[in-house]
């Protein structure tokens, strides 16, 4: 019995009457990290559809026992903004930066976008642990679902951003049309996050407590309320210029900065402009070799879910 | 029983409805060998058990350098040839669950290999994946995604996926208003739905009402007779020898015995005999009432 090979059969990674492959190998052998990454391609690729059921299926939950259902796609960072924008008032009373509603609201969609993904994404996996322990599929279609989801959502809150453009400055300007380069990039960093989220929570529930907490932390480190400029002010990044290294190399200074340049502008003058493009190519590359690193380590880890779950 | 080249049963089926689209089956040829397992071992770690924290599992790792673990199989090979119906029995315990999460390739094995040459499926546990917010119909659209099903071929099922389950207008309902009984049909009726190459059975599985269970049952039956491959994990002894052609004796994850269904079954009925008494006596000499041991 032992020593015969089986014949060699050429390998169809999908046919016709499913998605799932063929003929497989299942062994200890580890394919290297090149090989890693490219499974990982062509497992969403070829479960692309799973992923898309899978966001919308989310998008109906949220909707589903609501009475404004998907409204709420709309008003929630609205209601957001107006917490923000009563509890700024009352703490700088009332010195306050110009059309600060839009200031505000340019990081707020964003941030809603990177913290829900992250936060479904940390339990994609876990919540699926029977699903898991019973049939062989790609897990990587998880978390990547559940950062998709986001952008949805963040789409679904442009609309409420061009109705606050228009009543703050009356029009809309060309540079907007960054947008969707700026939102490429913060896809490119969330999904690597949201990769070592899911894959870690499975072996170390305690993530998903904790993130919750580290996210609001990293969200007021961030220039979200406040704009860069404004560490001018602070004494101790005088004494301690590392500090103000580290905030500037937050992705999220980056972000925010750029998306406020293109929809409200810099401080001391309000009007759209031209985001800083060097910064936002520094942090694509670096995103994308934190979405290689991430996406090494899923894999590496996939093998091990069936049996910790 | 050997696998049978009778036409496909009339119940829902994912091969009927793809049959016309699909080029012929790559396993056409009788007595290709489907399943080569190469001394297959499953190590599991213990330092992470379920629902792990960090500090437990940092004590572990500073307390102890080497790690906990255990071999839930080891040095196992097995050969499945087209045609036959392997069933896998044995103790609570032994192993014989991780052998088909390994064979369907849901756990990497710690060592050897296995190659399978064909589509495997096992019977999901009802409604494993249900999305309780989801209706019924959406929850089949997922399931199906989840199998890896073409939406075609899934779309083509849905009406007798429905009608098996008996769900009539409730489909389109979330789940969570489902009675246990609906659950289960819908759950089973999902399961069921593909015809696998190679069918991977952990119990099986029958459901719901005296009514439904016959009809599960003879659903059961229908599929392990269209598998090309079959490989069955029971406890069921009258399966065994009723629908299988070839037996695998596991005990503590090593493989005792393999060959003859009713000869397997014979010593493995002989072993768990052997292991019973052994336990009465120990309950005697420790002074416990053997009738505990004895109701087990």
């Amino acid at each position: 019995m032992r020593g015969l090979t089986p014949p060699v059969l050429p390998f169809r990674a999908m046919s016709a009457t499913s998605e799932a492959p063929a003929a497989y190998r299942n062994t200890a052998d580890d394919p290297g990290a090149i090989g890693l990454i490219r499974e990982a391609i062509a497992d969403v690729r070829s479960r692309r559809r799973l992923v898309r059921y899978l966001v919308a299926a989310d998008m109906h939950k949220r909707g589903a026992d609501t009475l404004l259902g998907n409204l709420w796609w709309v008003i929630d960072p609205l209601l957001q903004m107006v917490v923000y924008v009563v509890l700024v008032t009352l703490i700088s009373r009332g010195q306050n930066i110009e059309h600060y509603p839009l200031f505000i609201f340019a990081a707020i969609l964003p941030w809603k976008w990177f913290s829900a993904s992250v936060t479904d994404a940390t339990t994609s996996v876990t919540s699926q642990d029977r699903l898991i322990k019973q049939i062989q599929f790609p897990k990587i279609v998880l978390p990547v679902a559940a950062t998709s989801a986001g952008v949805v959502g963040f789409a679904f809150g442009l609309i409420p951003l061009a109705a606050i453009i228009l009543i703050s400055l009356g029009s809309f300007s060309p540079f907007l049309l960054f947008l969707p380069v700026i939102a490429a990039v913060q896809f490119l960093f969330t999904l690597a996050f949201a990769l070592f989220m899911a894959a870690g929570n499975v072996f170390f529930r305690d993530l998903g407590n904790v993130s919750r907490h580290l996210l609001r932390l990293w969200f007021y480190l961030s220039p979200a309320l406040y704009s860069l400029a404004v560490l001018d002010e602070v004494r101790l990044l005088d004494q301690f210029p590392i500090l103000r290294v580290l905030l500037q190399l937050n992705p999220f200074a980056i972000l925010f900065e750029a998306y406020r340049a293109v929809i409200w502008g810099v401080p001391g003058d309000i009007s759209p402009r031209l985001p800083d493009l060097s910064g936002l190519g520094l942090l694509a590359v670096g995103s994308l070799v934190f979405l290689a690193v991430a996406t090494v380590v899923f894999k590496r880890l996939e093998p091990k879910f069936a049996k910790v779950l | 029983m050997t696998a049978s080249d009778a036409p496909q049963p009339a119940a829902p089926s994912a091969r009927d409805a793809a049959m016309e689209a699909a080029p012929p089956p790559m396993l056409a040829r009788s007595g290709a060998p489907v399943i080569v397992a190469e001394d297959l071992g499953v190590r599991y770690d213990l330092r992470f058990t379920r629902k792990t924290t960090l500090r437990g599992s940092l004590g572990q790792i500073l307390g102890r350098g080497q790690s906990a673990g255990f071999w839930a199989l080891q040095h196992v090979s097995l050969r499945l040839q087209h045609g036959e119906s392997l069933a896998v029995i044995g103790p609570n315990g032994a192993g014989k669950s991780t052998l088909l999460q390994v064979l369907a390739g849901i756990i990497r094995p710690s060592q050897g290999s296995v190659d399978v040459h064909g589509h495997v499926s096992g019977l999901l546990t009802l409604g494993a994946g249900f999305d309780q917010e989801l209706s019924g119909r959406d929850n089949i659209l997922l399931g199906g995604a989840f199998l890896g099903l073409d939406d075609a071929v899934t779309r083509r099922i849905m009406p007798s996926i429905i009608e098996y389950a008996e769900l009539g207008e409730f489909i389109d309902a979330p789940i969570k208003t489902y009675s246990s009984g609906m659950r289960a049909r819908l759950g089973f009726a999902i399961a069921t739905s593909i015809d696998p190459d190679i069918l991977l059975l952990d119990e099986v599985l029958a459901t719901g009402d005296a009514a439904f269970r016959a009809k599960s049952k003879q659903r059961v039956i229908e599929i392990v007779k269209a598998a090309k491959a079959v490989v069955l994990v029971t406890h069921d002894m009258g399966w065994v020898t009723e629908y299988c052609n070839r037996a695998l004796l596991i005990e503590r994850g090593r493989v005792i015995m393999e060959g003859d269904p009713a000869e397997v079954v014979a010593v493995h009925q002989e072993h768990m005999e052997a292991d019973r008494m052994q336990r009465i006596a120990a309950a005697e000499a420790a002074g416990v009432d053997p009738r505990i041991v004895r109701a087990r």
